[in-house]
């Protein structure tokens, strides 16, 4: 079984990403713990293949042509197979912006936080639109969301999952802002030190 | 000198709601005062309001979720320290949604999030959905509602994505039961409830249309009363007692600016101020 994300990230400023800034930072008072905020579109595919790399054509060739996942005209893309080769021109690996002033030098953390829905409708129209597409293979599992990728002060790994998860989940109206977990959860993709 | 809002209903306009005129002109048609807010101005001009509306639309563009982003602005701790205090707060629609995200409903545990206005769940279709749907009344101490009487159906126009009541904790639920706090649910013509869609149209846990606090000053409905304060509002196809009124009063200046069923929200706020 191989793996497949996609990520998806607007060309143009996000508006979104620059919204949910400022609320943590100048409503919820996390300025001066928050370094940077990127947001991006993502999907998990879990497929059975002999050939990843052809494999991984097809999945972007449908990709491409359906506006659901990408629209090149204002987004930037990047679909790749497990750690390994990838498509696109999103370079997520150097993709940490950092939005604070003279933030540059400073060390911390970079998590990515995916925000799912608890009801799977929308995953499982994906993974039946994409089926629809793909001639030569099929996708077996299928995860989507928003991946939030947080930029932030941390001592480490522990300290900055725990900060990520007050700032991501909402629990009241002084705190957490990215997800209502009455109807989305969160998962942890990695945290990187930056 | 700033406006004080004595005695006044203050409808909070934040960046990009929308409704904001129509709801303060329902709430002058019952008599009552109404004057508009700005999110941004001193929270302190509101100490002296009679009541908050918040109104319908895209606050904040619907950004992250819709209602999140108003429910930490500065002013709606001062709308919760009002609620806390007894005063009458509505929200409709994207109102509701502040208002959930604020956790000032249910409001069991004060100012926790304890329930989701989340996207909609609809047979064949997803993402905006805009019709006419029938509310029933519920049994509850709802000061928004006291105009009705228990069990009746009036038809409401409804106009949202993100409209499903949603909760995980089905203890919460329970007590939002047992506290009369389900002020408004979704239901047929003849009032049953049918958790499919149409009847349901968009997929709310126990049908729910309108939540209100324990207490009952304050409401948050997704259906838009101001939308159907005058009888000329209600489409003529409608059908039942308010389709057959509209349509009887077709070409009728006058009779068609007769009240509307969303006029009682309205007018249940006026009685309360009548009866203090």
């Amino acid at each position: 079984m191989a793996r497949f994300d996609l990520w998806v990230k607007l060309k143009v400023i996000d508006l979104v990403a620059q919204t949910a800034w400022m609320t943590l930072t100048e409503k919820l008072g996390l300025e001066g713990e928050l370094l940077g905020l990127a947001r991006y579109s993502f999907w998990r595919m879990e497929i059975e293949t002999d050939d990843g790399p052809a494999a991984l054509d097809e999945i972007d060739r449908v990709i491409r042509l359906d506006s659901a996942f990408t629209n090149q005209n204002k987004h930037l893309y990047m679909l790749r197979m497990d750690e390994g080769p990838a498509r696109g021109d999103l370079l997520l690996d150097k993709d940490y912006p950092v939005l604070v002033e003279n933030g540059g030098g400073r060390s911390g953390f970079a998590v990515d936080c995916l925000v799912r829905e608890l009801d799977t409708e929308r995953e499982e129209g994906y993974r039946s639109r994409l089926n629809a597409r793909l001639e030569n293979i099929q996708v077996n599992g299928l995860a989507a969301g928003e991946v939030w990728r947080i930029l932030l002060d941390a001592g480490n790994e522990k300290e900055a999952e725990q900060k990520v998860e007050r700032i991501v989940v909402t629990t009241s109206r002084r705190e957490g802002l990215l997800l209502n977990p009455h109807y989305q959860r969160l998962e942890i993709l990695s945290i990187v030190p930056i | 000198m700033p406006e004080t809002f004595q005695d006044k209903v203050a409808i909070i306009q934040f960046p990009g709601v929308n409704c904001e005129y129509e709801t303060a002109r329902a709430v002058r048609m019952v008599g009552l005062e109404a004057e508009l807010f700005r999110w941004n101005e001193d929270p302190h001009m509101l100490d002296h309001c009679s009541a908050v509306i918040l109104p319908g639309g895209f606050s904040y563009q619907d950004r992250i979720r819709a209602g999140v982003v108003a429910a930490k602005d500065k002013i709606m701790g001062k709308v919760s320290e009002l609620a806390r205090e007894g005063r009458p707060v509505l929200g409709i629609c994207n109102g509701a949604q502040v208002l959930v995200e604020s956790g000032l409903i249910p409001g069991i545990h004060w100012e926790r999030v304890d329930l989701a206005l989340a996207p909609n769940i609809m047979a064949d279709r997803e993402g905006y959905y805009c019709t006419w749907i029938y509310l029933r009344c519920e049994e509850s101490g709802c000061v928004w509602t006291r105009a009705f009487r228990t069990g009746e159906v009036v038809p409401m126009p409804i106009a949202h994505a993100e409209g499903r009541f949603a909760i995980t904790d089905r203890d919460v639920l329970g007590e939002m039961e047992k506290q009369g706090q389900i002020a408004l649910r979704y239901c047929t013509p003849a009032g049953e409830i049918d958790e499919r869609f149409p009847v349901n149209p968009n997929g709310s846990v126990s049908n729910i249309a309108g939540v209100c606090n324990a207490e009952g000053n304050v409401l948050a409905m997704m259906p838009h009363p101001e939308r159907a304060t005058w009888l000329r509002q209600v489409p003529e196809d409608l059908g039942g007692p308010w389709g057959g009124k509209r349509t009887s009063s077709s070409g009728d200046r006058n009779g068609l600016e007769a009240e509307g069923p969303g006029m009682m929200f309205f007018s249940s706020l006026a009685a309360k101020e009548v009866d203090e």
